[in-house]
């Protein structure tokens, strides 16, 4: 049972001539910010390649450059050299077609779940009939089984809740591209597996692309077709990809009964633990 | 060593706002010895947070006393210190100053300079020499947990509690607050309490584990002992034979108390009868191997409704520990057992509780083997006397081996195979538990020397080239008892008729699934999802076949026998040699009263009606004496002079099992 995994170079050549663009691709990028005490350079020449609908999760250590990394995609933060491209589109501003859903939720907290929707949907399709965007808010939430909490406000709601509306506000939109940074970190063992099983089986069906922060390996496995693994920043990289092979779709119980889960999961604490340690955080 | 810390069963009753109360923790009982790490686990509810509180003194429980060095605890005090999950760090003062603090405060009676190199050692205890003089505000989640231990430990407590101290911070930053306080807790031998919600932290940093169930009235459902060697390392733990097993018990425990929850909230089921039967809807438990074809193919090819069973829903279990608390909790109303689980638990082999089963049925005879490793193949070890040698020639290194359930014939069948060959399984090698799904990862990684299980995993083993069977029910005892079905003697007196249908559906799905015609049919069902999940090319049946179970030449290989002349009636003299070998190796003890015991375990006449339901009125069923390949004949006359003369044996114990009156079904 070999571990597949695609090492990356850092003296990769551009594959622009004749080949086909993939879906989303980062080319050489690098990430500095100016510091009192010079450049700083978070991330360095960068090349990854995403196909339309993959479930891309990436994992690192703090510091290691991953939400810059996204935020890149999202159009937050551009890059200091190189370029990010979807469907061949340099990115330079985020837009409906990209989707974040942040860890602490970003609700407004003076707005009901419907309305925190809403207001997303509007802003998106100014032009469409109320009746119609009403719809849409009320069908997104019914995706995540939260059709009954639509006139709570995110104060009356679970962490579980609001991170739910957090993702029906992104799907309401219809991104081609997800963004979840780290979105199940806060929330409790049960709670949280829950989550991923719904944010599976909503992807299952949409199939659109998800790149995902985490921290958490065992979420990885569950969730990704490729698991994007970070050296330590300054002068972060993409040490490795870990390709996760379980059939879709996927069901938890299963998964831990395959002898290659162990051996993923094993190399992937050798990478964070022993490889590419952290000793300060 | 004597008990530091006491808990002497207590409860916490809250009182609520509307007059009622809560009951959150009952009958709890602990003892913790000096320099122990005890880590607490439970879900959100279960009260492990009270229960440190009550062993910190900042809340008293309701009845019982909690003590240290058995003086009683009631108020908090500079011997026991906590750090909480906030880190409780005062804001305007530094690293230096937050430590200072808490040292003048208790230690106010040793000189300044002392107490000024207390702060100082511990200040680079935790490795925070260069950001000493930083506040709060300006140090990263895990720096802030370091003053917060730094400051714990600097005051010389006895006890160090802590409350999820690392619940803030990512799970790749806890990593190395887990090695550093581990580390710290090894050298100072700090006794310590930690409350945590993370199952690869506890296995880590533990001794013990201590299982909270779920509120209201909770209680310690289960203790783990973390035998792992100290001083760890993290890769090292996680390498360590016993950690993924570790770690399924702890997800085990955990998913199943997720599962009382939901069933608590779902409506028990109802027994409906209905074509004569006493009860049609029926859930039955298995486990995800080629032998459990008979169940999946009854419900498949609709042999459960030709019986009159409109409702049977099979209840896919990953473990066979997932079978026996179901059984014992009356959750399953049968079950696909190890040959010997009913015996087992008859005997109280379950923690000491007899739960009398009954067995009417042998569904699954063979598709077992012993694997070793391939570097055993490499070093010429082809035979059972070649391993003797080799073991006498490394008797420093420890050799070990996987089974699935002490009461598996896997692990009687393995332990019978080593004596035969004058190595003793106990002291020569030793034995662990591990879930079926993890031997071939285990092997792969050198963490276990071989295996015996089912298939399709010594199959797999062979087929990836990571192992070799060195011998096989062909070798050991061909023909041997497997999987039976099994149902709780109150359950069988309350059902009578139900139980005959349910041997007839299987006895009839058994005799397809051995008639070569379906043979493809027969591994498309198990190699769905719901069943094995697999690989179709891993899931072979029929009987003696040549197959791929070694690495260079094909050998025979003795498949599973699901049907025939002698192979489903219940065997008294098989569950008797099965009791000799339990006994033998100190699991149950002999009963005294074996005769009666038999009898009740074995229901002959259960078969014989379900036989003569499928008109198999001319049918032989006697399976002939037990001759294992050693050539020594069990003689079921005399069991005790055939234990007796075992020669690698442990001191067995003969004693009165006193069973239940067997009566009707509680119905809760």
């Amino acid at each position: 049972m070999p571990i597949k995994t695609t090492q990356t170079t850092k003296t990769s050549l551009p594959v622009k001539s004749g080949k086909q663009e993939p879906f989303l691709n980062f080319e050489n990028v690098s990430k500095a910010f100016p510091t009192p005490k010079g450049l700083y350079v978070v991330l360095e020449d960068v090349n990854l390649k995403i196909q339309e609908g993959e479930f891309i999760c990436v994992i690192g250590h703090s510091g290691c450059g991953k939400s810059t990394l996204l935020n890149m995609v999202s159009g937050f933060s551009r890059p200091t050299t190189g370029e990010v491209r979807l469907r061949s589109q340099q990115i330079t501003k985020p837009g409906p077609d990209r989707m974040v859903v942040f860890q602490n939720y970003a609700l407004l907290p003076w707005l009901t779940a419907f309305e925190n929707i809403y207001l997303a949907v509007d802003a998106v399709h100014p032009d469409k009939p109320q009746s119609e965007k009403e719809e849409i808010v009320k069908y997104n939430l019914s995706l995540v089984g939260l059709s009954e909490a639509a006139n709570k406000k995110p104060q009356q709601l679970s962490g579980g809740m609001k991170q739910r509306i957090s993702i029906a506000r992104a799907l309401s939109i219809r991104p081609e591209v997800l963004i979840l940074d780290e979105p199940f970190g806060a929330l409790d063992a049960i709670t949280k597996e829950e989550l991923q099983e719904e944010l599976l089986k909503i992807w299952n069906n949409m199939r659109m692309t998800v790149l995902m922060i985490t921290h958490d390996i065992d979420e990885a496995l569950f969730l990704a077709d490729r698991l994007v693994m970070m050296t330590n920043g300054p002068r972060a990289n993409i040490g490795e990809i870990l390709n996760i092979p379980f059939s879709r779709p996927r069901d938890r119980t299963r998964i831990m009964e395959d002898p290659e889960y162990y051996n993923l999961r094993n190399y992937a604490l050798d990478y964070l633990f022993r490889r590419f340690a952290h000793d300060d955080e | 060593m004597s008990v530091f810390v006491a808990v002497d069963n207590i409860d916490k009753v809250f009182d609520l706002s509307n007059g009622g109360q809560y009951v959150a923790l009952k009958g709890i009982d602990l003892q913790i010895k000096k320099g122990e790490f005890v880590s607490l686990i439970g879900h959100s509810g279960c009260g492990k947070s009270t229960l440190l509180n009550m062993i910190a003194g900042l809340d008293l429980p309701s009845e019982g006393v909690v003590t240290l060095e058995s003086k009683r605890i009631t108020k908090p005090g500079p011997d026991r210190m906590v750090v909480f999950q906030n880190y409780s760090l005062l804001p305007w003062l530094n690293v230096r100053e937050n430590i200072e603090l808490a040292v003048d405060e208790v230690m106010g009676d040793l000189p300044k300079g002392e107490r000024k190199s207390i702060v100082e050692k511990h200040i680079d205890m935790v490795g925070l020499r260069p950001h000493a003089d930083k506040q709060p505000a300006m140090l990263s989640g895990g720096q802030k947990q370091r003053v917060a231990i730094a400051r714990a430990l600097a005051i010389r407590p006895k006890l160090l509690l802590l409350d999820e101290p690392f619940g803030a911070l990512d799970a790749l930053t806890r990593g190395n607050l887990q090695e550093r306080l581990m580390e710290i807790c090894e050298e100072y031998k700090v006794t310590s309490v930690m409350v945590t919600h993370d199952v690869d932290e506890a296995v880590l940093l533990s001794d013990r584990i201590v299982m909270l169930t779920n509120g209201p009235g909770s209680k310690i459902g289960q203790i783990l002992d973390v035998d792992i060697p100290r001083p760890r390392k993290r890769m090292e733990v996680v390498n360590h034979p016993n950690y993924y097993s570790l770690r399924s018990e702890m997800i085990y425990f955990l998913n199943r108390q997720k599962q009382v929850k939901k069933r608590q909230a779902s409506k028990a089921q109802v027994p409906i009868s209905r074509n004569n039967l006493e009860k049609v809807n029926l859930e039955i438990g298995f486990v995800p191997l080629t032998a459990c074809a008979p169940l999946a193919v009854a419900k498949e090819r609709g042999f459960f409704a030709k019986y009159g069973l409109e409702d049977v829903k099979l209840i896919r279990e990953p473990s066979w520990r997932g079978i026996v608390d179901d059984m014992v909790a009356g959750q399953l109303d049968a079950a696909q057992m190890p040959a010997g689980m009913p015996l087992w638990l008859t005997l109280g082999g379950n923690g000491g509780q007899p739960v009398p089963i009954v067995t009417s049925l042998t569904m699954a005879r063979n598709g077992n083997a012993i694997t070793l490793a391939k570097r055993f193949y490499e070093q010429g070890i082809y035979t059972l006397s070649d391993l003797k040698k080799y073991l006498q020639k490394s008797k420093d290194q420890q050799h070990i081996f996987g089974m699935v359930h002490p009461s598996s014939m896997h692990n009687l069948l393995l332990r019978y195979w080593l004596a035969a060959g004058g190595i003793d399984p106990d002291k020569d090698v030793s034995l662990t538990v591990i879930p079926p799904a993890q031997m071939v990862s285990n092997l792969q990684s050198g963490n276990i020397d071989g295996y015996c299980v089912g298939e399709p995993w010594n199959i797999r083993a062979a087929v990836e080239g990571i192992g070799f069977s060195i011998a096989t029910d062909l070798e050991i005892w061909l023909g041997h008892p497997g999987k039976v079905l099994g149902v709780r003697e109150d359950w069988a007196a309350a059902y009578p008729r139900t139980h005959i249908a349910l041997v007839s559906a299987l006895l009839e799905a058994a005799q397809f699934c051995s008639q070569e015609r379906h043979y493809e049919e027969v591994r498309q069902i198990l190699a769905r999802p719901e069943y094995v999940g697999t690989d179709i090319e891993y899931i072979q049946i029929g009987d003696p076949n040549v197959a791929i179970c070694s690495l260079e030449h094909h050998r025979e290989y003795a498949h599973h026998l699901f049907f025939g002349e002698g192979v489903n009636r219940p065997s008294r003299t098989e569950h008797l040699w099965i009791l000799t070998q339990m006994a033998r190796w100190d699991k149950v003890p002999f009963p005294r009263n074996w005769l009666e015991i038999m009898e009740r375990l074995c229901r002959v006449d259960v078969f014989s009606m379900a036989a003569r339901e499928l008109g198999l009125l001319d049918f032989s069923y006697s399976r002939g004496k037990i001759e294992l390949f050693d050539g020594i004949t069990f003689n079921s006359e005399d069991p005790l002079a055939y234990l007796a003369n075992q020669k690698i044996k442990r001191e067995f114990r003969i004693e009165e099992v006193v069973l239940p009156v067997p009566g009707r079904l509680k119905v809760a």
